[in-house]
């Protein structure tokens, strides 16, 4: 079927598809109403073709790599393929075919060229509240309905013209209607600017040639991952670890066990031996434990190649219905991402005896929220302020590992200015600093977590999320385990307390909260770590003298 | 007789220096090999195929990569940072965000300061700007001590809300001076930029210290050289917001020269859209490695308040350029069988293969010359002689691997570099909200008018513009701009609570400090002005739009804060596509800048083509479009004003090569331009 086409063709169309993609991305990110798209990019768009094959993304989050052709292929799968039609735009959020949480919105939409079915374009942003009954959304939820409005495929536009009384339901179902729908026209826009590229690219080259390019683009990029596949040594490989609990039922431990079988260059991805869905809300569907499947493959095989249908053909992912990874109704998914956070971590860690010198130590692992609310006594208005809180990453051959960096999922957040939190709360931070001794000791260090201690002007509540206390940062190759994270509520004090996680404590004016994130794994044994290093990290202050004679008595 | 305004700009490789002769009203250019080791040399040796003596300067601007380069090669001197107790590691923990999505071995950019060299000093004021705890006195006077003990070059300052009251960062400078001496260099985080933030107002000192010493070295010895050759008015900088200063203000505040290279061209444009009456302008400017592109919008250049070089952030205005990886070094290559361009650069060694220096591997160049789009005789200027069969062997390599012949080979490489370079302009578009379609492209650097018509066929842009001296048009942007000083300070309130004429008190206050840099620039008073914008966003969103004021005192009118919304909605529609007119604002920062117009060249034009009058011209073969045409060839010097004719036809000049394919027509314009329009275009 396939027509050998000119290379240079192929080159071009390559990289028009993903720029396609770009300037996709570019228009959600300009129009979008809310900061959460557009400053903290929790959102992606990709290109298909009328077979569900990505031929351009850009994602904005790792986490959302490749799980839009689920939702057009599930759509077909519902309703045939004849229920495409031109100038219809499609919505859909529900957890279990979509993969994460409600919150996580996708449209999308055919794309006809002379009517002709070329393709789809589709888009998935981050909206800020789905009527949950909790604004924004819930810790502590135990049900889908719980945490919003839930729809399945469901038509937003029809030949060019809004379906009456879809968004007026979607209007009074949110908390902010406004912005809700900003994000959304937002989306459409972008899915029709998706489609535009596309039929300009189809009318230039005609659809042979750009079907005839799709392959060869495919193939090469199946290519170079089989490549990096065929390299690991035929066998199987795992690894175990646990999320400290739901959030719900404190005291039990959700197991995540990972076994990655590879032969030849095919590689699978198992985690039917995980923990049955929780009664808490760290839930996902298939197609989010895909995605992070992909995430853990692409850090280790393709982290430079641009995403398309030929990336994870070698790649197999089998997972159990009514798991934590395969969740099906009513289960919560707010908190989907934690034990897939622990689960892209976890492919490394498999694979670390295959790949020695591609992966690296575990992470601090979580996004360790902490969630701020009361009213401030300055301007008597209320606030909320949600922080996600940097940690160490894992060393790997040849450095250390990163200290005081944003956890995997959460991209390229960055953390909230001392200046900035104290003018906008009514807190005061005290201490925001490098927590020494956190990261795991080892030929290569693992990186350090951080403390941030806010000191209470008022009264008010926090609420907290952290995790990987259970299954701290680990080591690789005889590198050190890293610190668990840590929270002090008035250290020192009489009333002192630890806990990690909570829902709407009280705190009162004068009270601390001493938040210390884990460090990253070391690697290789300590024993091994250049003297000269140890003495620049006493210097710096990254390992204290104690520790430093403690695992390093060579230096 | 004083009558030269001469510009200079030090490039990589070359200097260039273009001056405007008062007397009669023309530009001279002038070009020398850069000397790295001591650009004053290279500076010295163009300026005197220029003019006779330095004493026949009456104004002088350069551009100045010394900065730059000390930071990008980490050569700057050894910084000691003092900090607020309790924040010393804000520095390196840098907000922690994580660029690249897909990699496990991320590091953040390496900080300038180690942790070591960091310290922490007693003190703190709060968010409403009282003070919480005095400074600790002894702690400074240790750090003097760390500071003798340590073999440091400079300190930089940074305390938490020294933006708000600056006190204890001007006490600790006192303190310091006291034990160190006059000589010592210190840099306030206040002064390098007086905002909010303290990682990014922390690095700007930094940075500013870690380069200051080196840059004003360098301006001390080019003046002094300059002077005693004769030189008898002041040295002016070029700086990143695309206005000049004096060097002895860049020696006092050497933040802001440090990305002055490019945007010469920027501000070449911005003139360049007065004098053929087109506002907006997308500017080209195509190097060997790099490809930069920036905008010109209504008349001004696009500037943004921040900027960041290898990671590492600077409150400073600054012109806003993109640059990609693609220029005429960028190799191409084979991956899985497919064909690759850039970003990988062959550089300037090995360089292209038909530079005879070893390099074996096809670059863009090679393939120009493989389609006769260069001539080998005159590139550069004559200066490097191109072998031709190198280039061909290399080309002819990568075609056999793929199938093609060499000639489909040479012009498939050119196609992807250019439909990648289009696809980077029209992503930077869309992402303002901007149509290319309907600019005027501006093409300039040596390879920049190869391969603008081309990028303009991709982007469906209708015309294309090639300057004058397109080998030198940054140096002659730098004559074209004024002083400009930039303050700010920040200034933070819902629209709810602002004080209006508070803010208009404050304005006026920073109107008078910027009108009185002026005089210190040595700007006649009725030279000068001042222009005031404010940052405002929507409550809660952190990116802010700087929205220009009337005046000082416009806050003070009745109506203010409904007026400013509805200007600020405006802009945020524009540039994001929606607004939302009625929803809470805040305001974060004000802006004030100040302009001194020290008088700038005029435009030249050049000599009119007498009625029925040619060119001198000949005819080679030249490939487009898969086949060889007979391609005219001219000599742009021999054009003038109203010449026209049509592609394929290559226009050489000692700087570049103006590439016309077919379809396309040409005409000259009076000052010089030559214009590209695609056929059946009709002149705007």
């Amino acid at each position: 079927m396939s027509q050998k086409v000119d290379p240079v063709v192929v080159e071009i169309i390559r990289n028009a598809l993903a720029a396609a993609a770009d300037d996709m991305n570019a228009t959600l990110i300009r129009s979008a109403y809310t900061p959460i798209i557009y400053e903290c990019g929790d959102c992606v768009v990709a290109l298909l073709d009328d077979q569900h094959q990505v031929l351009g993304q850009s994602a904005g989050l790792p986490i959302f790599l490749g799980n839009l052709e689920t939702c057009t292929k599930a759509t077909e799968e519902q309703f045939g393929r004849e229920v495409w039609r031109p100038g219809d735009v499609w919505i859909l959020n529900d957890s279990y075919l979509g993969g994460t949480h409600l919150n996580d919105v996708t449209i999308f939409g055919p794309v006809f060229v002379d009517e002709e079915l070329v393709g789809f374009t589709a888009t998935r942003a981050h909206w800020i509240d789905v009527g949950s009954k909790d604004p924004g959304g819930s810790m502590d939820s135990v049900n889908i309905f719980q945490e919003g409005l839930r729809l399945g495929p469901q038509k937003l536009v029809e030949g060019g013209v809004d379906v009456p009384g879809v968004m007026s339901t979607i209007a009074t179902n949110v908390r902010f209607p406004y912005q809700t729908s900003g994000d959304m026209h937002a989306m459409i826009a972008t899915i029709k600017m998706g489609q535009a590229r596309l039929e300009e690219i189809v009318r230039r080259w005609g659809l042979d040639t750009l079907r005839a390019a799709r392959d060869e683009i495919f193939a090469q990029t199946e290519a170079l991952e089989r490549e990096v596949i065929a390299a690991i040594p035929d066998g199987v490989y795992t690894a175990e670890g646990c999320l400290d609990n739901d959030g719900i039922d404190l005291d039990t431990p959700v197991p995540v066990r990972l076994t990655i079988t590879v032969s030849g260059s095919d590689i699978d991805f198992d985690v039917r031996d995980s923990a049955d869905q929780t009664v808490g809300p760290v839930n996902c569907g298939v197609s989010q434990t895909v995605s992070a499947c992909r995430v853990g493959y692409k850090l280790l095989v393709s982290p430079d190649v641009p995403g398309n249908g030929g990336s994870f053909r070698p790649m197999t992912v089998q997972v159990r219905e009514g798991s934590v990874f395969g969740a099906v109704a009513p289960a919560a998914c707010q908190w989907y991402f934690s034990h897939l956070g622990l689960l892209i971590d976890m492919v490394a860690r498999a694979l670390a005896p295959a790949l020695p010198e591609k992966v690296a130590g575990a992470s601090h692992g979580d996004s360790m929220i902490v969630l701020l609310a009361g009213r401030d006594p300055r301007t008597r208005r209320d606030y909320v302020s949600l922080e996600a809180t940097l940690g160490g990453w894992g060393a790997w051959d040849g450095s250390d590992g990163e200290t005081a960096l944003i956890n995997n999922v959460n991209g390229s957040l960055k953390d909230i200015p001392i200046e900035v939190f104290e003018t906008r709360y009514p807190f005061r931070i005290s201490t925001y600093e490098i927590r020494p001794d956190s990261g795991g000791a080892g030929r290569f260090r693992g990186g350090n977590g951080v403390v941030r201690e806010y000191t209470a002007l008022h009264d008010c509540t926090v609420s907290l999320w952290f995790e990987r206390s259970t299954t701290p940062a680990w080591g690789l190759f005889g590198g050190h385990d890293a610190a668990p994270p840590e929270v002090v509520i008035n250290p020192g004090r009489e009333d002192e307390r630890r806990l990690l996680k909570c829902n709407g404590l009280r705190l009162k004016a004068g009270d601390v909260i001493r938040c210390a994130t884990g460090g990253g794994g070391g690697f290789g044994p300590p024993a091994e770590r250049d003297p000269g290093a140890v003495r620049a990290d006493v210097l710096d202050g990254q390992v204290s003298e104690t520790r430093a004679k403690e695992v390093y008595a060579h230096a | 007789m004083a009558r030269f305004r001469v510009s200079m700009d030090i490039g990589g490789t070359f200097t260039d220096v273009i001056g405007y002769d008062e007397a009669t009203g023309r530009y001279l250019v002038g070009k020398s090999s850069t000397t790295p080791d001591d650009l004053t040399d290279g500076v010295l040796t163009a300026l005197a195929s220029l003019v006779d003596s330095p004493g026949d300067i009456s104004f002088t601007v350069h551009g100045t990569t010394q900065g730059l380069n000390a930071f990008l090669e980490r050569r700057g001197v050894k910084v000691l940072l003092l900090a607020s107790a309790g924040a010393g590691d804000t520095y390196h923990i840098a907000r922690g965000p994580r660029t690249r999505l897909y990699d496990l071995h991320f590091r953040k950019p390496e900080p300038l300061v180690p942790l070591r060299d960091i310290l922490e000093i007693g003190g703190r004021f709060d968010a409403a700007g009282a003070e919480l705890e005095p400074l600790d006195e002894d702690a400074v006077r240790r750090a003097a001590q760390v500071y003798r003990d340590g073999g440091f070059g400079a300190i930089a300052v940074a305390y938490l809300f020294s933006y708000l009251d600056p006190a204890h960062e001007l006490r600790t400078r006192e303190i310091l001076l006291e034990e160190l001496g006059p000589e010592v260099t210190i840099s306030l985080s206040h002064e390098a930029a007086k905002e909010w933030r303290e990682y990014e107002r922390t690095s700007s000192a930094v940075v500013e210290a870690y380069t200051g010493p080196v840059v004003r070295r360098y301006l001390e010895r080019l003046e002094a050289n300059l002077t005693e050759r004769g030189l008898s008015v002041p040295l002016h900088v070029m700086q990143s917001s695309g206005g000049i200063l004096t060097a002895e203000s860049a020696r006092r505040r050497p933040l802001q020269t440090l990305l002055s290279g490019p945007v010469g061209g920027t501000m070449g444009g911005v003139e360049l859209a007065r004098q053929i009456g087109r506002p907006n302008l997308i500017c080209v400017d195509m190097g060997g490695t790099s490809f930069d592109v920036s905008l010109v919008i209504d008349g001004q250049p696009d500037i943004s308040p921040e900027a960041k070089i290898e990671g590492l952030p600077m409150l400073m205005s600054v012109v806003n350029i993109h640059t990609i990886g693609a220029g005429g070094g960028s190799v191409a290559w084979l991956e899985a069988g497919g064909l690759r361009v850039g970003p990988r650069s062959a550089g300037a060694t090995p360089g292209p293969a038909c530079y005879g220096r070893g390099g074996t591997e096809p670059t863009v160049t090679d393939a120009n010359l493989v389609l006769g789009r260069i001539d080998p005789e005159w590139f550069a200027g004559g200066s490097v002689a191109l072998d031709t069969a190198a280039a061909t062997t290399a080309v002819s390599g990568l075609g056999e691997a793929l199938g093609l012949d060499t000639v489909a080979m040479a012009e498939g490489i050119c196609d992807v570099a250019n439909a990648k370079m289009a696809q980077a302009i029209r992503t930077i578009t869309v992402s303002r909200g901007i149509e290319p379609r309907e600019f005027t492209l501006v093409a300039f650097g040596g390879a920049g008018p190869m391969h603008a018509v081309f990028l303009a066929r991709e982007l469906g842009i209708g015309e294309v513009v090639v300057p004058r001296f397109p080998g030198a048009f940054s140096a002659w942007g730098m004559l074209q701009t004024d002083i400009r000083k930039d303050f700010s300070d920040t200034y933070f309130f819902l629209d709810a609570d602002l004080d209006p004429a508070d803010m208009a008190a404050r304005l006026a206050a920073m109107a008078e400090e910027g009108l009185a840099s002026l005089a210190e620039e040595g700007v006649p008073e009725e030279n000068r002005r001042v222009e005031h914008a404010v940052d405002i966003r929507y409550a809660a969103q952190e990116y802010t739009l700087t929205v220009p004021l009337e005046d000082a005192a416009e806050p003070a009118r009745e109506g203010f804060v409904e007026t400013i919304a509805k200007r600020f909605a405006q802009q945020h529609e524009s540039r994001y596509g929606h607004a939302n007119l009625g929803a809470p604002i805040e305001f974060v920062t004000l802006r004030t800048t100040a302009f001194g117009d020290l008088g700038r060249g005029a435009a030249e034009e050049i000599p009119a083509a007498a009625e029925g009058a040619g060119f001198p011209s000949r005819l080679r073969e030249v490939v487009f479009d898969g086949a060889a045409r007979p391609t005219l060839l001219v000599r742009r010097e021999e054009l003038a004003a109203g010449h026209d004719f049509e592609g394929p036809a290559i226009v050489m000049e000692s700087t570049a090569t103006t590439v016309v394919p077919p379809g396309y027509t040409v005409s000259v314009d009076p000052i010089g331009s030559l214009v590209v329009r695609a056929a059946g275009e009709e002149n705007k």
